[in-house]
């Protein structure tokens, strides 16, 4: 069988025996996602503010949820552990490419992430009543936004992790991509909210296609040619980012230390 | 005695100093993207349920106050489930010093410094900011607010973290998932619905580290709660002095 789908399929079956770590790993995107929504149900009931309003907020905030959960329930600290702990020696000596590997057990593991994303979009749009689809090419502009998703993601959480090639823990690493994925993914609060210069930084940057460019897409935002735009962009960086996470993979290859024998 | 134990831990981790930075770094970081975010939301709309910017910066800066306090002083609670797993908490019961405090000093989470640094600037900004009738009474009625807010924030810790006497797991996903509750509680209770209320009120009660002690020094609930309060903390104190108790009691040692 192909080494990688050998991989996927392994980490499918394992994703189950992490259930309790799994849920933890729930809680802090579930939490947000409660905040958030009891503070915009709030703020959005006298009618829209800016250019979104009540339901569009609800799906906005749904789509930033699922960028969180999707390849962020502990596939981060698979890989970062295994670096830290010294087990990628293994890895390396073994015949198949690191990078492409990791991918493959993030695809793997991606099944439950999704499940979790519908039921938990399920029930809020139930509790919430339903959502507006934008038209029939919009939909599936958005479709191929969430497919994207999925590679950017990989690659924004793989590289943080090659970081502790040059530190001894992961936490604070895994903090402060939080803290800056959030902010400019738009996972927070829309990029339309923040100050122009700000907001124009981050609809360029590598993370608006995590958030805001799905987001924006399915609430209608992102109409014909500039929905276009935004996913190429989003295209740019997902290949962009695979040749530098290369580079920095093989910069960490020259200075791998590994103890004990 | 506890000193000196958290003076050791705080050493051994200046030791990796990038690890130090990253760690100050990052927990800085958070706090600046919360206030990028309170900033942009409040200035579309001037208040939340009556609550203006200033508030609700106030009360992240007193979660952030409380987990930092937590965080520094008392991170060693964090280790107690995989302590109690490896049945390597008999060391402790043979010292003579309250098993508790040995726990709690098994550790030091820098994070915490810097939040509390963070959490304080920001809560100094934000009191000054808000329109308040300083007297000393007040002054006075603020620290016993702060100090009880800290006491209620690390008696959950210890309380929840307690509780692996019983699920003999050697991760305390309970304390876990208890902790990032108290991330809800960062926001005006009145926007949540009657469910979320009473379980950040009286299940776990976080409200009581943020929302109630904010909400009496700029005079939005009523002064009663001041009293409240304090009782709340005591009452807390208590729970997680009696839930250690009994599971130290219940506690068999692990292993050979």
């Amino acid at each position: 069988m192909n080494p990688y789908l050998a991989l996927a399929r392994a980490q499918a079956r394992s994703v189950l025996a992490y259930r309790g770590n799994f849920a933890l790993g729930l809680g802090g995107f579930l939490f947000q996602l409660v905040a958030l929504l009891a503070v915009w149900r709030v703020v959005l009931s006298n009618g829209p503010i800016g250019s979104f309003d009540w339901p569009q907020m609800r799906s906005y905030l749904l789509v930033a949820f699922a960028s969180g959960v999707i390849v962020g329930m502990g596939a981060d600290y698979r890989m970062a552990s295994r670096i830290v702990q010294g087990d990628v020696a293994l890895d390396i000596v073994k015949p198949v490419d690191y990078q492409r590997a990791r991918f493959a057990e993030a695809f793997g593991g991606v099944w439950i992430e999704v499940a979790v994303v519908l039921l938990v979009g399920g029930v809020t749009l139930v509790l919430f009543g339903g959502m507006a689809w934008p038209g029939w090419s919009e939909t599936m502009l958005f479709l191929c936004s969430m497919l994207l998703l999925f590679p950017l993601k990989f690659l924004v959480v793989y590289m943080s992790g090659l970081a502790c090639f040059w530190t001894q823990h992961y936490v604070g690493i895994q903090w402060a991509r939080v803290a800056v994925v959030n902010l400019f993914s738009g996972a927070l609060i829309p990029l339309a909210y923040l100050p122009s210069w700000l907001a124009a930084a981050a609809k360029w940057s590598p993370f608006a296609g995590l958030t805001s460019t799905p987001g924006l897409i399915l609430v209608g935002q992102a109409p014909g040619r500039e929905g276009f735009v935004l996913v190429a962009v989003q295209l740019f960086w997902v290949v962009t980012m695979w040749l530098a996470a290369r580079g920095l993979w093989n910069k960490a290859m020259a200075r791998l230390t590994v103890n004990g024998g | 005695m506890y000193l000196r134990m958290q003076g050791i831990h705080l050493r051994s981790l200046l030791e990796y100093e990038a690890d130090f930075w990253i760690m100050v770094i990052a927990t800085v970081l958070m706090q600046i993207v919360n206030l990028i975010f309170l900033q942009a939301l409040f200035a579309k709309v001037p208040s939340i349920n009556g609550w203006g910017f200033w508030p609700v910066v106030a009360m992240f800066a007193l979660v952030a106050i409380a987990e930092g306090v937590g965080s520094l002083m008392f991170e060693g609670m964090w280790k107690l489930a995989d302590l109690i797993n490896r049945g390597e908490l008999d060391y402790l019961l043979v010292r003579p010093f309250p098993v508790w405090l040995q726990v709690s000093s098994n550790g030091v989470g820098i994070n915490g410094a810097s939040n509390i640094i963070t959490g304080t600037i920001m809560l100094i900004a934000a009191l000054t900011h808000i329109d308040i009738a300083w007297s000393p009474g007040l002054a006075l009625v603020g620290v016993l607010l702060l100090i009880s807010a800290i006491v209620i924030k690390v008696s959950i810790n210890l309380a929840t973290n307690a509780v692996s006497f019983w699920s003999a797991s050697p991760t305390p996903l309970f304390a876990m998932a208890v902790h990032q509750v108290g991330d809800l509680a960062r926001f005006p209770l009145s926007v949540y619905p009657l469910a979320l209320k009473l379980a950040l009120g009286i299940v776990v009660p976080f409200a009581f580290v943020s929302f109630f002690p904010i909400g009496v020094i700029t005079g939005k609930v009523s002064p009663l709660l001041s009293i409240l309060v304090p009782v709340v903390a005591v009452y807390c104190a208590v729970v997680a002095r009696q839930t250690f108790r009994r599971g130290l009691r219940r506690y068999e040692s692990a292993g050979n």
